[in-house]
């Protein structure tokens, strides 16, 4: 996804002369002929996420369409303020593509985990998130918003669906099956895992890689009982907000596999943590079997 | 001092009573330094408001919003039957900070929050160079603000880009000595590669001439001028009484200060 990404902006930078690009020192290498030929455009500036964000909004402002690429984390909670102040209160653009996305940086900590990402940003409004589960759809989601107008949160994940690599749009959700016992909310790089559980079951399957804006419409048109199963790959609960406001009224039992609501103090492999959080097939089947 | 300083404090004055909000003593330490922008260097109108090579001026010290108000007043922008009837109001477009979504024109940033003014200019001034716009920016900051270390990212980035398109103004009105030391600015900013000048910035003929100087310095450096400032200054009660740090004048102040004003 991170190679996908960089080559998008090596091609953007060449042909796109209203677009900047600003990495807070990582993936030099990738783009190292960008960086050489289109210095004024195109910079490692160096690690100051903050002020970088203020310097991209200006930018905003004159009409260019910056985009940062940094750590998640850094980008998203050291900046907090300046995401509201710069961008969403003077409604400037800006794209902003963070690795690491929940615990992918798993030997480093919890400086570098950002499991609360998607609750941050869908606090302010305005603000778009997105986490593609594979390269594709990352191109595919990136493509149709980078000039939206909004600031727009690509979530890059190291480790990407490769059995499940359906088409996206933008804002919306795909029904990847239907079914009559419960739906399942699938989110981003969680859909082999899900997959493995519910190919050929009586359960509907709807997959998202926009969660901010959410489609209520897909979730409000495709829930037919008041079961839903949320397999998220960031804290538990992101999306309750979005899942009550899609189906008003309805007195909905939501179980959820996520990463809970605490600090991460153990370090290890990436398949490791997802084990010891219950983000894998097993404890899908388990949630899901509460249902049908 | 001049007329016109007299003519922007009595306006701010009034528009801090009629809103019964308003930090006026940052406000007066700015005032000289925005008229002199407007008046003699930017190249602004109310006409070429949305003019892509227009200048650029940012407000970054928020809290002086209403020095802003009374200085696009005299420019024309704005009008103070206007302004008067809704500041403050529940849906007005001018406020005590200021929202550029609500603006065709006349309106550059959105402030209130310190340590934003300067990285956004510094941004503008970076797009400019990109577009190869002769559009100049100036940005407004107190020195408070330097407090932040976003304030000192931007200066990184200003002086290693060397936006020699951008000047930076510090209302130095040593707000920030009754908490810390920031030493000597002129030194720290030159460390940086501003070009510096330190000035009277209550003194508009200094300024003028300052600015004009440091336009004209076409050599890479981003240019930094600290005006040497008093909070409250124009008034004698104002300068004296720290309360007038963020009050507003009832009927009875407004008379009083207004007297002030004109005698100074």
């Amino acid at each position: 996804m991170r190679r996908a990404f960089l080559g998008r902006v090596a091609e953007m930078i060449r042909n796109e002369p209203d677009t900047t690009f600003f990495t807070v020192d990582i993936g030099m290498w990738a783009i190292r002929d960008v960086l050489k030929y289109y210095p004024d455009r195109c910079t490692n500036v160096g690690i100051y996420e903050d002020g970088m964000f203020s310097i991209a909004a200006g930018m905003a402002r004159r009409g260019l369409v910056p985009t940062i690429f940094g750590i998640q984390p850094y980008l998203i909670e050291r900046t907090l303020e300046q995401i509201k102040m710069d961008f969403a209160y003077q409604k400037l653009g800006v794209n902003v593509v963070g690795t690491g996305a929940a615990i992918d940086y798993s030997r480093y900590g919890y400086s570098h985990y950002c499991a609360e990402d998607v609750q941050l940003i869908k606090m302010i409004p305005g603000c778009e998130f997105v986490a593609p589960g594979s390269a594709k759809q990352f191109l595919q989601l990136f493509n149709e918003s980078y000039r939206d107008g909004h600031p727009t949160f690509f979530r890059v994940s190291d480790h990407p669906n490769t059995k499940y690599d359906v088409d996206v749009t933008f804002g919306k959700a795909n029904i990847i099956q239907q079914g009559n016992k419960t739906t399942v909310i699938v989110v981003s790089v969680m859909l082999d895992e899900v997959m493995k559980v519910c190919e050929g079951k009586d359960v509907t399957v709807l997959y998202y890689t926009t969660l901010e804006p959410f489609d209520r419409e897909a979730l409000a048109n495709n829930c037919p009982t008041d079961k839903i199963l949320v397999v998220e790959p960031e804290y538990e609960g992101s999306l309750l907000y979005d899942i009550h406001a899609s189906l008003p009224g309805r007195a909905l039992q939501i179980e959820h596999v996520g990463f809970p609501h605490e600090i991460f103090r153990n370090y290890g492999t990436y398949e490791e943590k997802m084990e010891h959080y219950g983000l894998t097939a097993k404890n899908t089947r388990e949630m899901l079997n509460k249902f049908i | 001092m001049q007329e016109i300083s007299k003519t922007l404090r009595k306006e701010a004055l009034y528009l801090s009573h009629k809103c019964q909000d308003g930090n006026l003593q940052s406000v007066f330490s700015c005032l000289d330094i925005v008229w002199t922008l407007y008046d003699k260097m930017m190249n602004w109108s109310p006409e070429k408001a949305l003019d892509d090579d227009r200048d650029f001026f940012i407000i970054s010290k928020g809290q002086a919003t209403l020095a802003l108000y009374p200085v696009l007043i005299e420019k024309k922008m704005f009008t103070m039957k206007e302004i008067e009837s809704e500041i403050g109001t529940f849906n007005s477009r001018y406020c005590i900070q200021t929202d550029l979504t609500k603006f065709q024109g006349g309106i550059e940033n959105n402030a209130g929050s310190l340590g934003h003014g300067l990285p956004f200019a510094v941004g503008i001034a970076k797009a400019n160079k990109i577009k190869n716009s002769p559009s100049q920016v100036y940005v407004l900051c107190g020195d408070g603000e330097f407090c932040q270390g976003t304030m000192w990212e931007a200066c990184i980035f200003a002086g290693s880009k060397q936006l020699d398109n951008m000047c930076l103004i510090i209302d130095d009105n040593d707000s920030v000595g009754a908490m810390v030391s920031l030493g000597d600015m002129c030194q720290k900013l030159a460390a940086f590669g501003f070009d510096t000048r330190s000035v009277d910035g209550h003194n508009m003929y200094e300024l003028e001439k300052t600015f004009i100087e440091l336009k004209e310095l076409k050599n890479g450096k981003p240019k930094a001028v600290i005006a040497h400032t008093v909070r409250g200054y124009g008034s004698k009660t104002m300068t004296d009484h720290e309360i007038w740090f963020h009050k507003a004048p009832n009927e009875e102040e407004l008379e009083l200060l207004t007297k002030e004003v004109e005698a100074f």
